[in-house]
């Protein structure tokens, strides 16, 4: 008995599969973008039906929530999509521009649906749309107002977007993720390479979530920066932080399976740390107490990050990029 | 007798090592620096498919390399800050010579040979100031450092040969560093510039950028065979700022920059690492390991489009398109934005692949 321990106890952690790497496409990725389409759908139909900010509102909250499913993946039909979804961060304001200008200038384009994929994608998706719904500049339109076709058009434009990451991702990419290794396929040479791409998203999305989401409103001690906050005029910024570690937390189990105890108790910490944080739009760093509750929840998604590599990247070996991480 | 006996001995130690061409290293095309599973370095000759033609082992991470127009000689630079430099004989595999810069320089990764393969060219930075040198060396006397000029600028880094084989065009990055290791001392303020001169250092002609552009550090060049020279940039301002990565620069005119559309630019996190016309040099591309991206311009700048592949790096020219090297160990082919994989070895490829032909 003793030696059956010992063997269990040293037995390596098998090698990831092209079976891994399926059962989190199919199981998680593709389920969550549909979900994400769903969202977006729901959130266009409501804005049809009644534009003004207060009706839109939930229905905004929840296709973003739904969005956060899958913000971290920045593969694929996400590698540039995601970004005219979610425009952000923004430092020069172009989407407070680029909507100021549409609005002053009424311009056709703004209510035109089809043409509206042509826009800069900061004036498209759900930061533009956070601007309309929350910002008291923009928020007070009429169910007449060009403000009003405006957001309709966004959300028309995000409905049709959705529907084609999630397609694109269904019948395109993960054939090319679950088919690594295929003679045809020169994004994924092998198994490895797939699931090691995944491993990286779950990890930079992770690393986004505390030096971005968390490390750009804090600031520095001397001049923290609430306003650069993600998501701050609609109170989603600890929310964002919340459901993207859950998404992370997820896309671990289903690479690596259901034994991942050190990831589980360092979520459960992010969990408790983002308890105590006293405003879920961050606009309170400028208290050193609302401050410091803020940096141990960055503190608590770096374990986070520290618990994926050691329970998933280093049994298998898996190391940053080597000409990514070089610089020069 | 003796005398003639002297005579002969002294006619074969002048040939004692009779300089084999790049046949004896099994006619690379490209040399290419990598990382071995075991950790270890080395340097490998890449035929056009792909295949392995010669490995000689490195000490060290290596960064760019210079071969020899004849000779089966390769100089493999260290990172930089480089306390050194090899010349490889390729075909036996063994270190010929130890290169080091004079006392208070040190080599920046990347040299040419000119003068068809008599002289080598290295890209220097003085360590008080990192302000640009061109180390000279004579080959013919065992790679005997005979010269300097100044590069006109701050932290060289690329340096290449103008199809005239006389006039050397330099990447000045622009940005000082510590002499012990690469911390930045002068983002805020640093100004890149691309520097042309001819064989005894005379300034010919620079360019810089607008102001807001300073801080897009001008590193890695390619020239096409009627001398427009591409030049990719690392962008160390703001976050985000997608500014332009590739510019394109013929003699005597502005500068084109070539922009990707938004949403490509941001993700390649305003780096370019390698850059290469194809060989009909009607296009011309860039990567970005960070951005896991090839990013494909027509020769006046327009976008053409991405090719995805994680950690891709390394870019050379093939015949009718280029060929880019990855950290997985990947070699791939692209043309017309169809990528075709040549081969996968077992080693994460570094920055660089090195062009035999061009």
């Amino acid at each position: 008995m003793k030696h059956l321990a010992v063997l269990i106890a040293l037995a390596p952690l098998s090698l990831p599969a092209s079976a891994d790497t399926a059962r989190a496409v199919n199981d998680l990725i593709l389920p969550s973008f549909e979900n994400f389409a769903q969202g977006a759908q729901v959130l266009h139909q409501t804005a049809l039906a009644d534009c003004r900010s207060d009706a839109v509102a939930p229905a905004y909250q929840a296709a973003f929530d739904t969005w956060m499913g899958v913000s971290g993946l920045r593969i694929g039909p996400s590698e540039t999509g995601a970004l005219s979804i979610a425009f952000w961060p923004d430092d020069r304001g172009f989407t407070q521009r680029t909507l100021a200008r549409l609005i002053d200038t009424e311009d056709p384009t703004g209510l035109d649906p089809s043409e509206y994929h042509e826009m800069s994608i900061a004036a498209r998706g759900l930061f533009a749309l956070d601007m309309l719904l929350y910002d008291p500049a923009f928020n007070t339109y009429g169910a007449g107002d060009y403000t009003c076709g405006l957001v309709q058009t966004i959300t028309a434009d995000l409905d049709r977007q959705a529907d084609a990451l999630s397609t694109s991702w269904a019948e395109d990419y993960a054939e090319v993720l679950i088919g690594a290794g295929a003679p045809d396929n020169t994004i994924y040479l092998s198994s490895d390479e797939a699931f090691r791409a995944l491993y990286t998203q779950l990890l930079s999305g992770l690393e986004f979530t505390a030096d971005t989401r968390l490390g750009r409103p804090m600031g520095t001690f001397e001049r923290p920066r609430p306003k650069l906050a993600e998501a701050w005029r609609s109170d989603r910024s600890l929310g964002n932080v919340l459901i993207s570690a859950q998404a992370a937390q997820g896309l671990a189990h289903a690479l690596a399976g259901p034994e991942l105890p050190q990831t589980d108790a360092a979520f459960s910490q992010v969990m408790l740390a983002a308890d105590r944080v006293s405003d879920p739009s961050f606009q309170d760093l400028d208290d050193p107490q609302a401050r410091l509750r803020v940096e141990v929840l960055q503190q608590r998604v770096r374990a986070l990050y520290g618990a994926i590599e050691i329970e998933i990247g280093a049994p298998l070996g898996i190391t940053p990029g080597f000409n990514s991480q070089d610089g020069d | 007798m003796t005398s003639r006996r002297r005579f002969l001995a002294a006619l074969l130690a002048a040939s004692a090592a009779p300089r084999l061409g790049w046949a004896a290293a099994g006619s690379p095309s490209y040399i290419a620096a990598a990382r071995e599973p075991d950790g270890r370095f080395a340097l490998f000759g890449l035929d056009q498919g792909g295949a392995q033609t010669f490995r000689v082992p490195l000490p060290a991470r290596g960064h760019a390399g210079a071969a020899h127009p004849s000779r089966a000689e390769a100089v493999a630079f260290a990172r930089r800050p480089g306390p050194f430099a090899l010349v490889i004989d390729c075909a036996a595999g063994s270190v010929l010579h130890h290169l080091t810069p004079p006392d208070g320089r040190q080599f920046n990764g990347h040299g040419i040979f000119a003068e068809g393969g008599a002289v080598l060219f290295t890209s220097e930075q003085r360590s008080d100031t990192s302000a640009g040198v061109i180390g000279i060396w004579d080959v013919a006397s065992g790679y005997r450092r005979i010269g300097e000029v100044s590069t006109h600028g701050i932290g060289p880094h690329d340096l290449r040969l103008m199809p005239d084989a006389k006039t050397l065009v330099v990447a000045n990055g622009g940005i000082a560093t510590d002499p012990s290791d690469r911390t930045k001392l002068n983002v805020p303020t640093m100004r890149s510039n691309l520097s042309y001169l001819d064989a005894t250092g005379t300034l010919l002609e620079q360019i810089e950028l607008s102001p807001d552009l300073w801080q897009n550090s001008i590193r890695h060049l390619a020239i096409r065979r009627d001398g427009l020279v591409a030049f990719a940039m690392q962008w160390e301002g703001a976050e985000n700022a997608a500014t332009p990565l590739l510019g394109l620069h013929r003699r005597g005119a502005p500068p084109v920059l070539a922009a990707a559309p938004l949403a490509d630019e941001l993700v390649m996190q305003g780096y370019a690492g390698s850059v290469a016309f194809a060989g009909d040099g009607t296009e011309v591309a860039i990567t970005s390991p960070k951005g896991g991206r090839v990013h494909r311009f027509a020769d006046d700048g327009a976008f053409i489009g991405p090719v995805s592949r994680s950690d891709i790096c390394g870019l050379a020219p093939t015949r009718t398109g280029v060929l880019a090297s990855d950290g997985l160990g990947g070699l791939l082919a692209i043309q017309g934005g169809t990528p075709t994989l040549l081969s996968r070895a077992n080693v994460a490829w570094d920055n660089h692949l090195v062009s035999l032909t061009t």
